[in-house]
């Protein structure tokens, strides 16, 4: 039965853009447009869930790793010449060795000094890519970046794909016994090196493979929009991470999924009242946190005991 | 040879030196109580011998090995176990998974093939519940496995601490006040579980309160005051000696 509806979810994922021009022909390229942020955006967090989720570390790192990806993959196809996966492939090597290079210093700290020390690397990072106008041409960004794919619906497929990927590696990394080492780091790393388990090896591992995954996240990205800036790599890309993660539902494959479609959609959707659209959004922010602290999938939960599943 | 051989060692804190100098040596087979006032240095000696704090001087030598400068995680997965003295479960995990989890990291096998769950990985984890069903029906939380181990009261959770030290089969095991805080019954229930590991032929060393149950069962007695190793001997020996019983009731 849950199989079934897993294929099925799949399915309306699969179908959405016949499905959008059917309901809403007009306003296609519009839907399409936000259904593939949606999509890029439910990767990245997936990614960013694997570190904060998963082995507990309350990472502020990730759109230094996401501009990692999105400005090698950017800079080798615009004065390189490389083709689309190859540099999409290097971003997500470069992002991982990034994220490997930085964890080692990052993770002699804990809890908050952690946070901080991931914070202020975040923010390094993007005073580089601002400043560093040599190579990544600073404010006024790399732009003619080749999209590999040029019709919305062949890029929502290409962003879903993705999409995939993350997926299996999210599920394959969280579940059985990889998944219950990191979670034995997360509840409790003393015990974790009582029972073997090398807490600092399943940090970095989270880490690097959150790293790598939101770097060539970043490098389609910055296909898709052919421009790539500094700032889509500041403080408010964790802040929106940060949303969809633990709304959702931290350290789940659903809350995350959930949480990304919401919070990509929901300030669209809010469009269609401007004047109350950030007053509306902050106040459902608010009702959800106070409701449900363990995001929207704790509610969905809730709700599936009480009804005496 | 001894399996467990501490020589010398010394932790200071700040100026305090909370273990001065002790020896201690374990034979294999062994169950060895360590006893104490609070503040004696019983827990700041497990965390030295297990890699959890960094002597300042003096060598800990497992099976002959020297693990003195080993971090914690090399040293468990050499066959050396213990348990906390505070609760210590992973609260979010399932009681049957905190017993998995103890024994995965002893099998050693790549990321990758986690990953990918090889036939060999996946025989590995049916043969690892197996096992950890069967110590959970042991120490009668058989019906509790599914559970969070953090739903579990809080003798179950000694209980499940207990069994997942005894999962990896370690050689030798070190306890930190099993029998505290748990009502009489379960004292018991403890202590029996401690004899019968002990006639298995694992090596014990237990650092307990409880005085019925340290000169109940052991073998031998070790005291500790002021970081240093005041007496040595069998219970009997040591119910009667001076030294010992002033430094727990003074003079």
């Amino acid at each position: 039965m849950r199989r079934a509806a897993r294929l099925a979810l799949v399915g309306v994922a699969v179908a959405a853009p016949w499905l959008v021009a059917r309901v809403a022909p007009g306003q296609q390229r519009y839907v399409v447009h936000v259904l593939i942020f949606t999509v890029l955006f439910a990767a990245l967090a997936l990614s960013y869930d694997l570190v904060v989720g998963h082995v507990g570390a309350l990472s502020l790192a990730h759109p230094a790793f996401f501009g990692v990806g999105a400005y090698t993959a950017a800079l080798l196809a615009t004065r390189a010449g490389w083709p689309f996966l190859a540099d999409v492939l290097a971003a997500v090597v470069l992002a991982g060795a990034v994220a490997l290079v930085a964890g080692v210093p990052l993770f002699r700290l804990t809890e908050h000094a952690f946070a901080v020390g991931t914070l202020a690397f975040a923010l390094v990072a993007w005073i580089v890519a601002t400043n560093w106008v040599d190579v990544t041409r600073g404010p006024l960004c790399v732009t003619g970046i080749p999209k590999p794919v040029t019709t919305l619906p062949a890029w929502y497929w290409l962003a879903l794909g993705a999409l995939g990927v993350v997926l299996l590696l999210y599920r394959g990394m969280t579940t059985f016994r990889l998944g219950r080492a990191l979670h034995a780091v997360r509840d409790n790393a003393p015990l974790a090196a009582a029972a073997g388990i090398d807490p600092l090896r399943y940090r970095m591992l989270a880490f690097v493979a959150g790293g790598a995954l939101a770097g060539g996240v970043g490098g389609i990205y910055a296909h898709y929009l052919s421009v790539f800036c500094p700032e889509e790599m500041t403080i408010a890309l964790t802040v929106n991470l940060l949303v969809i993660v633990f709304l959702g539902g931290v350290g789940t494959l659903r809350g995350v999924l959930v949480g990304a479609v919401l919070f990509t959609a929901l300030p669209e959707v809010l469009r269609l009242a401007p004047t109350w659209r950030l007053v509306i959004y902050g106040a459902l922010l608010l009702v959800i946190v106070i409701r449900s602290p363990q995001g929207l999938d704790g509610l969905f939960r809730r709700a599936a005991s009480a009804s005496g599943r | 040879m001894a399996l467990l051989e501490v020589r010398g060692l010394v932790k200071r804190f700040l100026g305090v030196t909370a273990v001065d100098g002790v020896d201690l040596t374990v034979g294999a087979g062994e169950l060895v109580s360590l006893i104490g006032p609070n503040g004696s240095g019983k827990t700041t000696l497990f965390n030295c011998v297990t890699g959890y704090l960094g002597a300042d001087a003096g060598r800990v030598l497992f099976r002959g090995e020297d693990v003195t400068r080993r971090p914690p995680h090399r040293i468990a997965r050499l066959g050396l176990g213990r348990t906390f003295q505070h609760v210590s479960v992973f609260d979010r995990l399932s009681a049957l998974e905190n017993l998995l989890v103890f024994l995965q990291q002893h099998q050693e096998e790549s990321v990758l093939a986690r990953l990918v769950r090889t036939r060999r990985v996946r025989r590995l984890e049916a043969a690892a519940v197996e096992r950890a069903r069967a110590l959970l029906d042991l120490v009668g939380l058989g019906p509790k496995s599914d559970a969070p181990a953090g739903s579990l009261s809080y003798g179950q959770r000694k209980l499940l601490a207990f069994a997942a030290a005894l999962m990896p089969d370690p050689e030798l095991i070190l306890l930190d006040e099993p029998a505290a805080a748990v009502n009489p019954t379960m004292i018991n229930q403890m202590k029996d579980h401690i004899l019968a590991l002990h006639r298995q032929g694992k090596t014990i060393v237990l650092v307990e309160h409880n005085m019925d149950v340290v000169m109940d069962i052991s073998e031998r007695v070790v005291v500790l005051d002021h970081g240093q190793k005041i007496a040595e001997g069998p219970p009997a020996a040591i119910r009667r000696d001076a030294g010992v019983i002033e430094a727990y009731f003074g003079r």
